[in-house]
């Protein structure tokens, strides 16, 4: 395995730990594609990436000593990539995203590269990755096609109420602990804006049950140090339409699960 | 975030939107469809949209939250949110449309009594723009209103969105076309209503009606009006917003009929109109009757005000398009709509967006 470290100066305090996200370059990079330079065309977790990089803009502008900052890792098992690590850097820096950390791996390792590097989220296009990664324990996030369509100005983070409707993109099988303390590390960082003009922006769907699961997961959420900006209780009403409308760029729904 | 949909109208103090029902497909553009299957539990089903008749209140009318919109209006958002998570258990008490909702679920009951597997009943959905950290105490509220009044209980969709960006969409789409939507406004004392029967009351002109007839009166002044009137007696009329809503009431009203229910059915409609009995009050009535409806009664008021027949009617809302009634009958103690339709509203004060003027209704 190698590592290639861009930037060490993303600070770590005791009191607010920078959140950990780590993302493949499968889903940074579109497969294949090439732009006229030669460089890596932007993938689907492209926005998503965008976004994180403005929430961090944003909380250092509010407080520039702030440490609970995204903190992105890119992981990358292709050892083609890897050979032209050069490329990838390149590709990035030219496509202005920041990126802390290149991991280099291959298959076996690359689960063990998440836990060594106390990754909070594991962001990958590929199912098996995201399954191996919640069952080792760690927040794993399917992305898909949709979250390419998601603005780039706004993290938008969507919690799912229901335990038992799981978000669709993610396995079931993520650790509660490890969903319920990135939520907590969000709800922080909204925290730090008012509720106007936020570059996060938290939505709470609950789909089966009345409002007195809304209530509950309202609370559950509050009880995390989540302020929801937005809630749908949905009462049988499908998820669809509203989730096309606030286009989050993740869902979240192993917290309110019940094992 | 804003509190106030930004159209200030000052009766009562409050302002925002409430939907009128629409005909018996779902009404909402895209995301705020309320759909329900069975639930397994010991309360009624609510209906499928494209079965039921939707209607959405907003919190601000269903209860009362007008302290909490001062603390909004004198010290921001922030001291607002936190008010409203500090008194979190505390019910609000009923606002303007709390009466109409009651009567809207008597209506069900008395339906699913009637027609236990029809799926044609009103769907009441809260629809609110405010934070989702006072979603708790709507639905603390909700929840006490239903153990103690026995009703409100089955709303089925609940809405709570502070963005500005979400909201601002809502408010566009909810004025477009297929959607009925008024403001309502609370008058300073509520009258009483029944408690056994919906009574709804609307305008003619703009209202159930186009505005057509009233563009001739503004134009070229009453007499032509009459003239114009009587000329096209036999023409009916172009649909006006609400139309679609009293259409959707009728049909349920039938079901009444049905099972002979005719002399005491639970919904009763009228027209109260500035229209005279003896002139043009003629091609109203043909024109709802060319469209196939009926309504229970039709008061010809001739320009007089309309806020004394409608203390006697006693409906629990009334939608009318010009603000000057909807004051008349708010002063009288009826909840009063206004429908931000037709031409009367180029009249009214600045403020008032235009894209606010919904369109037909189906």
């Amino acid at each position: 395995m190698v590592s290639t470290d861009q930037k060490t100066d993303v600070k770590e305090k005791e009191a607010d730990c920078p959140v950990v996200v780590a993302v493949t370059s499968h889903a940074v990079f579109e497969s294949g594609a090439e732009d006229p330079d030669g460089l890596y065309v932007g993938g689907i977790a492209f926005p998503l990436l965008q976004a994180l990089q403005k929430v961090n803009e944003r909380l250092l502008k509010e407080n520039p000593a702030e440490s609970l900052l995204f903190d992105v890792i890119l992981i990358t098992t292709e050892s083609q990539q890897q050979q032209e690590s050069s490329r990838i850097t390149e590709s990035i820096r030219h496509h202005g995203l920041k990126v802390s950390r290149f991991c280099f791996s291959n298959e076996e390792d690359f689960m063990e590269n998440l836990l060594n590097n106390n990754v909070h989220l594991f962001l990958t296009t590929n199912r098996n990755e995201a399954l191996q990664g919640s069952q080792k324990g760690v927040l794993s996030v399917l992305l898909d096609e949709h979250t390419a369509s998601c603005p780039t100005e706004q993290l938008r983070v969507l919690f799912c109420g229901d335990a038992v409707v799981q978000s669709e993109a993610g396995p079931a099988l993520a650790s509660k602990q490890a969903a319920q303390s990135f939520s907590a590390q969000i709800g922080k960082m909204r925290g730090r804006f008012g509720p106007f003009d936020s570059p996060i922006s938290i939505a709470l769907v609950t789909s089966r049950g009345g409002r007195e699961s809304c209530g509950d997961a309202l609370r559950t959420l509050r009880s995390l140090g989540v302020n929801a900006d937005e809630a749908y209780c949905l009462a049988g009403v499908p998820r669809g339409p509203i989730k096309r409308l606030l286009r989050p760029h993740f869902l979240l729904s192993e917290c309110f699960s019940s094992n | 975030m804003s509190l106030n949909n930004g159209q200030s109208l000052n009766v009562g103090g409050q302002d925002f939107t409430k939907n009128g029902g629409s005909s018996s497909r779902a009404p909402w553009e895209d995301a705020r469809t309320v759909l329900r299957p069975s639930t397994p539990t010991r309360k009624p089903k609510s209906p499928k949209p494209e079965n039921a008749i939707t209607i959405a209140v907003s919190s601000r009318v269903l209860f009362n939250m007008e302290k909490e919109q001062q603390i909004y209006e004198q010290q921001g958002m922030e001291e607002y949110i936190k008010y409203q998570v500090e008194h979190e258990t505390e019910p609000f008490s009923p606002g303007p449309a709390f009466s109409f909702v009651k009567a809207l679920e008597a209506v069900n009951a008395k339906l699913r009594e009637l027609y236990p597997e029809s799926e044609e009943l009103f769907d009441v959905v809260l629809m609110t723009n405010n934070h989702a950290n006072v979603g708790l105490r709507l639905i603390n509220t909700i929840n006490h209103h239903r153990e103690f009044q026995g009703h409100l209980g089955d709303m089925s969709f609940y809405l709570f969105s502070s963005a500005v960006l979400i909201f601002k969409d809502n408010l566009c789409q909810i004025c477009e076309p297929g959607i009925a939507a008024a403001i309502m406004f609370t008058p300073e004392k509520m009258k009483e209503v029944s408690d056994t029967q919906l009574r709804v009351a609307f305008d003619g002109d703009a209202v159930l009606f186009s505005d057509e007839s009233e563009r001739i009166c503004k134009a070229h002044g009453l007499d032509k009006f009459f003239e114009h009137e009587k000329a096209h007696e036999n023409k009916p009329l172009d649909h006006g917003p609400l139309k679609g809503f009293l259409e959707v009431l009728g049909k349920l009203q039938k079901k009444f009929y049905g099972k002979g229910q005719r002399m005491d059915c639970p919904i009763r409609t009228y027209l109260v109109t500035a229209r005279s009995a003896a002139s043009s009050g003629t091609r109203a009535l043909k024109t709802l009757r060319s469209w196939g409806l009926e309504i229970d009664e039709a008061l010809f008021l001739a320009g007089a005000p309309k806020g004394p027949m409608l203390e006697k009617i006693r409906p629990h809302i009334f939608f009318d398009d010009q603000m000057f009634h909807v004051e008349g009958a708010a002063e009288m103690g009826t909840v009063a709509c206004h429908v931000p339709y037709g031409i009367a509203q180029r009249v009214v004060k600045k403020g008032t967006k235009d894209k606010e003027t919904p369109n037909a209704s189906k």
